[in-house]
């Protein structure tokens, strides 16, 4: 075995191979709009939107290994804020923090017993009980918007944001390695009857993985209203939209497990997102231009790392 | 007769209308290796499971060493002195070599809810060292190794705490020779210690040699414990089927032409890294055996003729010249191919009986462009109960079926499309002595009806019994071809293999 062949097998191609793709995307847009793309100042911009981005994916990650998936995401964001919203008017920072993380927690909680006790698809779930929580965000708001009063934004900016996404992207790893429910999750995840037949408690630890992503959601809230300052309630699943941010990182988390890096890989998955949204409109390109060169761009990112195996089954 | 160490009282198991296991009383002993044995279908890995935490027994005691036990689930049982290796993948992708060996077991490296990963890391490399694994890393993604190199972390898994009885369910099909060689040292280990073994396994000759005592199953009863001392072959096979069995039950002719027509041919076949530059020419009428070591590239053979390889070079064709390049046109072209690995690539195994068997045919069933379900269910009936399918019916889901019912359900399938050249691999893996002769018969009366086989197997006496021709691979290659002849001895196909 050559010593690249051994490099390529060992955790750090993974990261090697992030850092290379972030690097090629900034370089390409550095020098297509040097005066409007990636100066320091900039990337802390795309890296401020990325980490709140990260946590959500992060989230997003234990319910995605396992195999189901959580379409109330946008839900729980616009509920989780608005209640930070609510609760840091009356208890300062503690209710701009323990609210929406709360609220998160129960949102994930009802998420995974719905759907152990109905045994439905977590898709239908999730969408449905979206419809749910988007009408409470309208009954804790009064359907007006949710504005966070300017001496509770600390986490909007850093180091604030940067803290808390921190504490969140370590917890999360921390999960991933050092507990038993990091080790059920891939379990779960590879071979669910195998799994059970190991004494795991299948139906526990996907409860446990809807209740960690709505918690992981609820510290995105805090960051989102931090930084966005305010929020309006949804309907009609219009909080739809706000699913798929989060859900780009946990594609490169899924990528890239592989190496061992699945936390790293999300949040440089998210800033890699950024720089190429970034990018698009320092080029002043249309939106929907944007939409579909980042679309193209990411599937073509997470397939050259995923490098699938010809014939495998993939669902 | 040394101490009991397990004995089973009564055990029953209902699966809906089917009695699985009927009221067994069975002892196990210290210092004992038990085979169980029986048709497929006859309860024994029915049995095990109820032991070692996999299904939930009806009524009856498991007393180990005196205690009742009851495993609720596979870890549990292994906490209460038992564990079992089974015959399919047992371990998880994804998760670490360490993972997989502690599964269930975390809480042994865990302080205040944190898992010490690299006690637990450490504590497995010792393990795998101490069985002379030491080329398999523990904090490795299990998904680096293979098959072979996973059952043998299996066997670590299941035997590192040195269980009061260990069970090895059809597990040596699975291994190649120096699987079995480990997984024999240590059952014989076991055995030194005064604990036992039960030892399930369809190849009698093993049986005798690996175990002290034998006990037959037959439809989910006990029907006789003897000593392996005091048997043959022959008198096994006559316990587990409950009559006589023909001492041969391959084909008897030896000389018979074969037509010249030739009906399919590969020629200059590589896949990279599986075989190179293979060629065949299958008559009409013909059986053609392939044979060799298990990695010799002889299962991806089956493959390639059928379409299904991928990076495949050289040309498959029919005798009218068309070219087979997928498995589409393959099927179209009345071509048939069961897999060695039935339930990943043969069967669906979330699926009922009838729709395994009509999947290919369904454009045959088709009346006016459209699917009758009374159709469908005749078709699927007739051709399962035309090859014997123990089900409750053909509604029944495949994942209730054992081994050799599945296989007589793939074969059932490709028996109802009509097809005409049928590609098996390894058909009478993990099947009963009983099954083994029905499909023998069903391949031989094909083979009369002008269909033509080629049949892919690790089984010398199979590959000498049954076809006309024999052509033995080694490392990818062509290393040898063989007539049909009463004089082919085991050894010629040997020599050429190794």
């Amino acid at each position: 075995m050559t010593k690249f062949q051994k490099f390529k097998q060992s955790h750090w191609y993974g990261l090697v191979l992030l850092a290379l793709i972030a690097f090629l995307f900034w370089a390409i847009f550095k020098i297509l709009a040097p005066q409007t793309f990636g100066d320091f100042d900039k990337l802390q911009t795309y890296l401020k939107t990325a980490l709140y981005y990260a946590v959500g994916g992060c989230g997003l990650y234990f319910i995605c290994v396992m195999g189901p998936f959580d379409m109330s995401v946008g839900a729980n964001i616009v509920l989780s804020s608005v209640l930070a919203v609510n609760m840091s008017e009356r208890f300062g920072y503690a209710g701009l923090i323990i609210a929406p993380m709360i609220s998160g927690v129960l949102v994930g909680l009802l998420n995974g017993l719905v759907y152990i006790k109905l045994r439905i698809s977590s898709l239908i779930v999730t969408a449905g009980l979206s419809l749910v929580y988007e009408a409470l965000s309208i009954f804790a708001t009064n359907g007006k918007e949710a504005i966070l009063a300017p001496s509770y934004r600390a986490f909007g900016d850093y180091p604030g944001n940067l803290i808390l996404a921190l504490f969140a992207f370590f917890l999360c790893g921390f999960i991933l390695k050092y507990t038993k429910i990091g080790t059920y999750t891939y379990a779960i995840g590879s071979n669910e009857v195998v799994a059970k037949n190991m004494g795991v408690n299948v139906d526990k630890y996907k409860v446990v993985a809807f209740v960690l992503c709505g918690f992981f959601v609820g510290v995105e809230a805090i960051l989102t209203i931090s930084y966005g300052t305010s929020m309006t309630s949804a309907s009609n699943l219009a909080s739809m939209s706000r699913n798929f941010p989060p859900l780009m990182g946990t594609f490169f988390g899924l990528a890239f497990k592989k190496y061992g890096h699945p936390v790293i890989a999300i949040v440089v998955g998210e800033f890699i997102i950024q720089l190429l949204f970034q990018g698009f409109v320092a080029l002043g390109a249309p939106t929907t231009v944007q939409n579909i060169v980042t679309g193209i761009v990411l599937l073509a990112i997470v397939t050259l790392t995923i490098k699938p195996v010809k014939g495998a089954v993939v669902k | 007769m040394s101490e009991v160490l397990l004995q089973a009282k009564q055990i029953d198991k209902n699966f809906g209308a089917t009695h699985a296991i009927d009221h067994v009383t069975l002892d196990f002993y210290k210092g004992e290796v038990h085979a169980l044995i029986g048709e497929n279908g006859s309860g024994k890995s029915t049995f095990t499971s109820c032991l070692t935490g996999i299904y939930h027994k009806d009524s009856g005691t498991f007393t180990l060493l005196g205690k009742e036990i009851h495993a609720k689930n596979q870890v549990d049982g292994n906490y209460q002195g038992v564990a079992i290796i089974v015959q399919e993948i047992g371990t998880l992708s994804g998760l670490t070599v360490a993972e997989n060996i502690f599964l269930g077991k975390e809480n042994e490296f865990t302080k205040m809810n944190v898992k010490n990963t690299k006690a637990m890391n450490r504590k497995a490399q010792q393990l795998l060292d101490s069985y002379g694994f030491n080329y398999i890393k523990a904090t490795d993604i299990i998904d680096k190794y293979n098959f072979e190199d996973r059952k043998l972390i299996e066997i670590v898994k299941a035997t590192h705490f040195k269980p009061q009885i260990l069970v090895v369910d059809e597990t040596t099909t699975a291994l190649g020779e120096k699987g079995r060689k480990e997984l024999f040292k240590v059952m014989r280990q076991t055995k030194e210690d005064g604990r036992c073994v039960i030892f399930i396994s369809h190849d009698l000759d093993e049986v005798i040699e690996q175990s002290d005592n034998i006990s037959v199953l037959r439809d989910g009863v006990l029907i006789d414990t003897v000593k392996s001392s005091d048997v043959n072959t022959d008198d096994l096979k006559k316990l587990m089927v409950g009559r006589e069995m023909s001492n041969n039950y391959y084909r008897s002719d030896y000389g018979e032409e074969v037509s010249g027509e030739v009906v399919l041919k590969g020629e200059h076949l590589t896949v990279p890294g599986e075989i190179e530059d293979f060629n065949i020419e299958l008559h009409k009428g013909e059986i053609i055996g392939i044979g060799g070591l298990s990695e010799c590239g002889m299962h991806e053979v089956g493959k390639a003729l059928f379409g299904a390889s991928y990076d495949r070079e050289g040309k498959v064709t029919l005798s009218d010249g068309t070219a087979i390049n997928d498995i589409k046109t393959a099927i179209d072209h009345s071509i048939a191919y069961a897999s060695k690995d039935r339930d990943n690539e043969s069967l669906v195994i979330n699926d009922t009986i009838q729709d395994n068997i009509t999947l290919p045919s369904l454009e045959d069933i088709k009346k006016n462009h459209i699917l009758h379900a009374k159709d469908e269910k005749a078709f699927a009936e007739k051709f399962a109960k035309q090859m014997s399918t123990k089900m409750e019916g053909v509604h029944q889901f495949m994942s209730a079926l054992s081994g050799g019912n599945k296989q007589k359900v793939v074969l059932a399938r490709w028996i109802g499309k009509n097809s005409d050249i049928i590609i098996l691999d390894s058909p009478t893996r993990g099947i009963d002595v009983k099954v083994k002769a029905d499909i023998y018969q069903m391949m031989d009366r094909m083979r009369k009806n002008g269909k033509s086989i080629i049949m892919i197997s690790e089984e010398i006496s199979e590959l000498l019994g049954m076809a006309d021709r024999i052509i033995i691979m080694k490392d990818g290659h062509q290393s040898g071809e063989f007539k049909r002849s009463a004089d082919l001895k085991d050894t010629d196909l040997i020599a050429k293999m190794v």
